[in-house]
């Protein structure tokens, strides 16, 4: 049940990462991309778990510069639209099981 | 910080000398491996100095550089292979720099021992490359580069701690210090010395280095085998006391201007316009300073040698044709100059943000702005940096439009023709002289072309869904005024080397073709009777409608080789015909052989067409035939006929 009730509260809380406003900081929960175009994303450390925050966008609007891990990581709208994220504050506060 | 575990490590390397059994190679060998913008070209330049090989590449390291380290016990080869953050056979920078360790590449031995270059202050992110490398089992050292930045943005690090982690030797490097190096030459040396220790794997780590496999055998999914790496990534930080540096305070300011959005677009535009004025005007000394001196050695050779067909060929041959090449070295230079500042200090990758939305539209990706905007430099580094654009119809795309962009073999071309054409004088005030807005207008043309082209191309032959876009952006830094040398004096050797050899040849062949056939006095016959007269006279109805008699034909038909050779034949060409003149000015003659509409003609023509044979091979080899290469030049040869047609007509 507590389990069943937890795992509506993050759907609920998953946003896509283009729509997070500047300077939240968010978890990257899933990437919603097929496997090939995957990879430059993932060796740069964009995986699961990861911490991402929107810095600021170009001066077109896009893409946007993320702050990742202490690194700077400019993607597209598209791709973002890509990235399934939730608030890192919720996401410590659901997910730590202590 | 010490570097203590590092220097134990090293030591028990070096304590285990001994004869390497079954030893052919004659030197041994290192390759430096590391993911971008790590330091890893800095570190090589810093290890090998000048003593570098295939230093034909400027800008970004795009194949394997090979240079000699110096040690105190003799010479070590050192590789630079390209920047990487993985080895996945998905790209092809990756796969070389595999097939480079794994000795699969051009039936060469695997390395002795590979030196893995990681940023400290990425630390974390930049372990997941350690894993396939060191999985690799050859002898590692981990240099860890920008270790005083770390320090500086509050960050820390236990180098010995992170050492015993990964069960290799660590050494930390400053930018600006000499001794840090110290323990990455000690590395060589015991490299050097050989012996079955510095052979055997990295222990540590490597049992915990699965192969994409889960613990029950079954391969994982590609997301979880990375997410798992960045696990054991963090894990062997924490362990190691990593803490990461806050944000640079100075990359946070200076984006919150350069990406700003109306001060952003400023600097960006400012920085195009320096750039291109530079080119035209700043280098306008140092040319007259090499052309007074080629002048003069030319005057000095004349004045000495006997007259004869021996001063012919070396004063109205060579020093006429390779010396008006030469001229051009100190723009070339202004341009390499901007693009190895723009590239070290950071600013290249903001600019690809900035750009990315119109690169976007017309087709392409943000990753092919970094090999288009090198293809301004040279179209031979561009094609092979387009390896970095992960989709494979991007790609090609790319190659096929980076030879559009203005390379600095037009620019001998441009700046010849604009100085007998265009009158000096203001255009945009004080800023902009006609001359410099005319070079940016053939800039523009060619990007335009570019742009055009690929949209033709992902509009019809290489449709698909576009790629994502990832592109890191590094923290601002001061370029050192030690590897912008290094870099330029490399591009110097290049384009000397390049004179010596394709222009000097080309001149001397033009030169005997203008001394043959001997008139029944035995003299050397009127240039239209010679033989390379005949040519052009044969080749003349070609180029006619374009406004070109036969010099000019003549001219684009040897720049087939290399753009910039035209330059040198005119002045060969002119330079027999008026053999009184010691110094011969070849704008006086241009002025003298073309009308306006047809030196735009001439100018147009060489916007686009695709006169290099060095390109078309690295096309070939970089697109695994003649089908790209072939098409590409046909298409190129089309649009330069048609356009330097059009300009003759309505001009």
């Amino acid at each position: 049940m507590t389990n069943k009730r937890r795992d509506t509260a993050i759907k609920e809380a998953e946003r896509m990462l283009a729509d997070v406003p500047l300077e939240e900081e968010v978890v990257l929960v899933r990437i919603d991309m097929a496997g090939d175009e995957l990879e430059p994303l993932l060796e740069r450390g964009i995986v699961p778990g990861c911490k991402l925050c929107p810095v600021r966008h170009a001066p077109a609007g896009n893409p946007t510069v993320y702050s990742v891990d202490g690194a700077l990581v400019a993607l597209r709208r598209e791709t973002a639209s890509c990235l399934c994220v939730r608030s890192a504050l919720e996401a410590a506060g659901v997910l730590d099981p202590n | 910080m010490s570097t203590g575990a590092g220097s134990a490590a090293l030591e028990a390397v070096a304590a285990s000398e001994g004869p390497k059994a079954g030893e052919t190679r004659a030197l041994p060998r290192v390759a430096l491996v590391g993911p971008p913008n790590s330091g890893k070209s800095t570190l090589f330049n810093r290890l090998t100095g000048l003593r570098q090989r295939v230093a034909n590449y400027p800008g970004v390291t795009v194949e394997r550089k090979l240079g000699l380290a110096s040690l105190a016990t003799g010479p070590v080869e050192v590789v630079d292979l390209p920047g990487v953050h993985g080895l996945s056979p998905r790209s092809l920078d990756q796969m070389i720099t595999r097939d480079v360790l794994l000795g699969k590449l051009d039936g060469s031995e695997s390395p002795d021992a590979v030196i893995l270059v990681l940023d400290a202050t990425r630390l974390e992110a930049h372990l997941m490359l350690a894993e396939p490398v060191l999985g690799l089992g050859l002898p590692t050292l981990v240099v860890l580069t920008m270790a005083d930045e770390l320090e500086r943005r509050d960050g820390a690090l236990r180098a010995s701690a992170l050492s015993g982690e990964l069960g290799v030797p660590i050494a930390l490097v400053n930018a600006r210090s000499d001794e840090s190096l110290g323990p990455v030459r000690r590395f060589m040396e015991a490299v050097r010395a050989g012996g079955d220790e510095a052979r055997s794997c990295p222990a540590g780590v490597l049992a915990a280095l699965s192969s994409g496999t889960s613990a029950h055998g079954r391969p994982l999914p590609v997301v979880d085998l990375f997410a798992e790496r960045r696990k054991r990534a963090r894990k062997i930080g924490r362990s190691a006391g990593f803490q990461p540096p806050r944000q640079s305070r100075l990359t946070r300011r200076l984006d919150a201007v350069l990406l700003h959005r109306v001060w952003g677009l400023l600097a960006f535009l400012a920085v195009v316009v320096v750039v291109f004025q530079s080119i035209f005007a700043g280098a306008v000394p140092l040319m007259d300073g090499v052309e007074a001196l080629v002048a003069g050695s030319g005057e000095y050779l004349a004045a000495v040698l006997p007259s004869g067909w021996f001063r012919s060929l070396l004063v109205d041959g060579v020093w006429a044709g390779v010396g008006s090449v030469v001229v051009f070295l100190p723009q070339i230079l202004v341009l390499f100059f901007f693009i190895a500042v723009m590239e070290e200090s950071g600013y290249m990758a903001r600019a690809a943000v900035i750009t990315d939305r119109l690169m976007h539209r017309v087709g392409l990706q943000g990753a092919s702005f970094l090999p288009l905007l090198s293809a301004y430099a040279c179209a031979i580094p561009a094609i092979m940096s387009a390896r970095t654009v992960e989709s494979e119809r991007d790609r090609i795309a790319t190659i096929f439009v980076a030879p559009f962009m203005t390379c600095s073999a037009r620019l001998p071309v441009y700046a010849l023709l604009i100085a007998a054409f265009v009158p000096e004088g203001p255009f945009l005030g004080p800023i902009l002289g006609q001359r410099a807005a005319v070079l940016l207008g053939l800039y523009a043309l060619g990007l335009v072309a570019a742009v055009g082209t690929a949209a033709l191309l992902k509009s019809t032959i290489l449709r698909g869904a576009p790629a994502p876009f990832v592109m890191e952006l590094p923290p601002y830094r001061w370029p050192t005024v030690r590897s912008i040398a290094t870099r330029l004096l490399g591009r110097t050797k290049v384009f000397l080397r390049r004179a010596g050899k394709i222009i000097l040849s080309a001149t001397v062949v033009l030169w005997v073709l203008t001394q043959v056939p001997r008139t029944p006095e035995g003299e050397a016959p009127a240039t239209d009777d010679s033989a390379i007269g005949r040519i052009g006279q044969t080749i003349e109805p070609a180029i006619e409608p374009l406004g070109f008699d036969w010099r000019i034909g003549v001219g684009i038909v040897t720049s087939l080789a290399a753009r910039e050779v035209i330059v040198g034949t005119l002045g060969t060409i002119y330079g027999v015909e008026d053999p009184d003149e010691t110094t011969i000015n070849l704008q006086d003659a241009l002025r003298r052989d073309l009308d306006l509409g047809s030196a735009v003609a001439l100018l147009v023509f060489f916007v686009f067409a695709l006169q290099c044979m060095s390109t078309v091979a690295v096309m070939r080899r970089e697109t695994g035939g003649w089908r790209w290469p072939a098409l590409q030049f046909a298409y190129m040869l089309a649009l330069a006929y048609a356009g330097a047609w059009t300009a003759n007509a309505v001009l």
